[in-house]
């Protein structure tokens, strides 16, 4: 006999266990939290549309102009010399970080820990001020006679100095993020393709990176949004990318708001790109992990 | 063919090898059995150098593995020509070790041309599995593919670590199936296994190695049903 309380499990003669039907578990507070973030929603949107300090008028005349289009192209200019350069030259702080040699490493880790240290807009300032330190630069013996030489203030331009900047920033972080994805590639797979006799160069980019890729291309893809997105910092140099545009822009016509948003939704609407980009690619190195 | 003299390795302050000294004829197998931590697969990763040997020499062929002898010392290799030795040594792991981001036939390519890489899948009878990954492939499959690998390359010797340790037990035989093949087509091997019927049908001769130095060695029938050492009785009586 059951107690009151508890269930019987056992069923009466004439009922079929497999025929109860199951009751999925309720729960009312999810409902409650889903109406409270909606109401929320609601009044966000009502706000935009009905609040005219937006000033949506001046949004639409300005998000296309040819103005904001050339910044946009100067964002992503700085991007992706940015991001090119800067992988390329973390990959190889990372394997001096990796290597066997003391001297190597400590070259890779005081690399790392120099750019690390200086914030991104004073390393900038510092490039576009590179003149005043340096007026000209040579090529030559050191300490000995010189081949040619060149003026800093031609060689060196707002725009060089702003992707040289971007690049040796990034590259220290690069270098982690692929180190951390070299490491985490199981010692196993370097003793079989050693013990293949397979050269030093081609172990690594047939088969340590590949696989490195997989937990590199998360972290990676951060440190390009991040970048994309950084590069508005650049905008104390004066070049025309967006963030500075919008600044000459309303500073000229003092629709602050407005011009605000519109680089507001250029930024989104390309880090979006770069994440549907980045499904694709991480996509492609999983291949080996399909069924 | 093979020769090692007086190996000596230490990890730390842990002598794992303390003195062994082994000689393989072409053509041979040796199997090498030993309880867990003996020494056993270290000597097998010291033939093809993936451990470097803190006293003692090995030879392959008369090659010194590892070192040049110059005058009374023998001078470490640059890794070039370590990597180009080891072409001459297959070897087998115990977790395959397949590059999971290669397909099969790809895996067996990264040691030899795309013509040889389908050849040795023949062989190990994946002819038909050469478009798959490694996760797509059972354990088994995997280390056929694995060994293919290892024989691609053409090696003068081919080593084995223990390869079917990691299988679940009805995928065992047709590794062994493969490697009984091999032996017959007198392929030169040294096997770390604790496969006693696989020792006892197929090799030549069997090395008993406890607490780094060979305790025993001899014919299979003799080691495996007469040992004379303590050490050895003890151990086949918990394996056998």
């Amino acid at each position: 006999m059951a107690s009151p309380g508890t269930l019987t499990l056992v069923s009466t003669k004439d009922e079929d266990p497999a025929s109860l039907p199951v009751v999925p578990a309720r729960h009312p507070w999810r409902w409650v939290g889903v109406v409270f973030v909606l109401v929320l929603a609601a009044q966000f949107v009502h706000g935009l549309v009905t609040n005219p300090a937006w000033d949506w008028p001046t949004f639409a005349r300005y998000f296309t102009a040819r103005s904001i289009i050339t910044a946009v192209g100067t964002t992503i200019l700085l991007t992706v010399l940015g991001t090119v350069l800067g992988f390329a030259l973390g990959i190889v702080v990372a394997v001096l970080r990796l290597s066997k040699s003391p001297f190597l490493r400590a070259v890779g880790w005081t690399y790392i820990w120099a750019f690390r240290s200086i914030p991104l807009i004073v390393q900038l300032l510092f490039w576009f001020n590179i003149s005043y330190l340096y007026q000209r630069l040579s090529l030559g013996i050191p300490f000995g006679p010189e081949f040619v030489s060149f003026e800093t203030m031609e060689l060196i331009s707002p725009m060089g100095a702003a992707v040289l900047g971007l690049a040796l920033h990034q590259a220290a972080y690069a270098a982690e993020i692929v180190r951390s994805g070299v490491i985490s590639v199981d010692r196993g797979q370097l003793e079989a393709a050693a013990s293949l006799g397979i050269p030093r160069f081609r172990q690594f980019r047939r088969i340590v990176l590949p696989q490195a890729m997989r937990s590199i291309l998360p972290n990676a893809a951060n440190e390009v949004i991040s970048l994309f997105k950084g590069t508005s910092v650049v905008s104390v140099m004066a070049i025309g990318e967006l963030f500075y545009q919008v600044q000459v822009i309303y500073g000229r016509n003092a629709r602050v708001v407005a011009l605000l948003m519109v680089a507001t939704v250029w930024y989104i609407v390309l880090t979006t790109l770069l994440s549907v980009g980045q499904h694709y690619v991480e996509r492609y190195f999983a291949r080996g992990d399909r069924r | 063919m093979i020769e090692v003299l007086g190996v000596h390795k230490s990890f730390g302050s842990l002598e794992v090898l303390r003195g062994v000294s082994l000689e393989v004829t072409a053509g041979e197998v040796v199997v090498v059995l030993g309880p867990s931590g003996s020494g056993k697969s270290t000597l097998l990763r010291t033939i093809n150098h993936l451990e470097k040997v803190d006293r003692g020499f090995i030879t392959i062929d008369g090659e010194l593995i590892g070192y040049r002898r110059r005058g009374g010392k023998l001078h470490e290799l640059k890794e070039r020509e370590i990597l180009k030795q080891r072409k001459d040594i297959g070897f087998v792991f115990q977790n395959f070790n397949l590059f999971p981001h290669l397909t099969a036939l790809e895996n067996v390519a990264e040691a030899a041309d795309l013509a040889t890489a389908r050849e040795f899948l023949g062989r190990v009878g994946l002819a038909d599995k050469a478009g798959s990954y490694p996760r797509q492939l059972s354990g088994g499959q995997q280390q056929r593919v694995a060994i293919a690998r290892a024989l691609a390359t053409r090696p003068k010797v081919v080593l084995f670590d223990e390869p079917t340790s990691a299988l679940d037990p009805e995928l065992v035989g047709e590794v062994l199936d493969v490697m009984r093949d091999l032996a017959r087509s007198g392929t030169t091997m040294v096997v770390v296994t604790h496969e006693i019927g696989f020792a006892r049908e197929v090799a030549d001769r069997v090395v008993f190695i406890d607490q780094g130095v060979i305790v025993e060695e001899g014919a299979p029938a003799d080691v495996l049903d007469h040992p004379v050492h303590e050490r050895t009785r003890a151990f086949l009586s918990k394996v056998l």
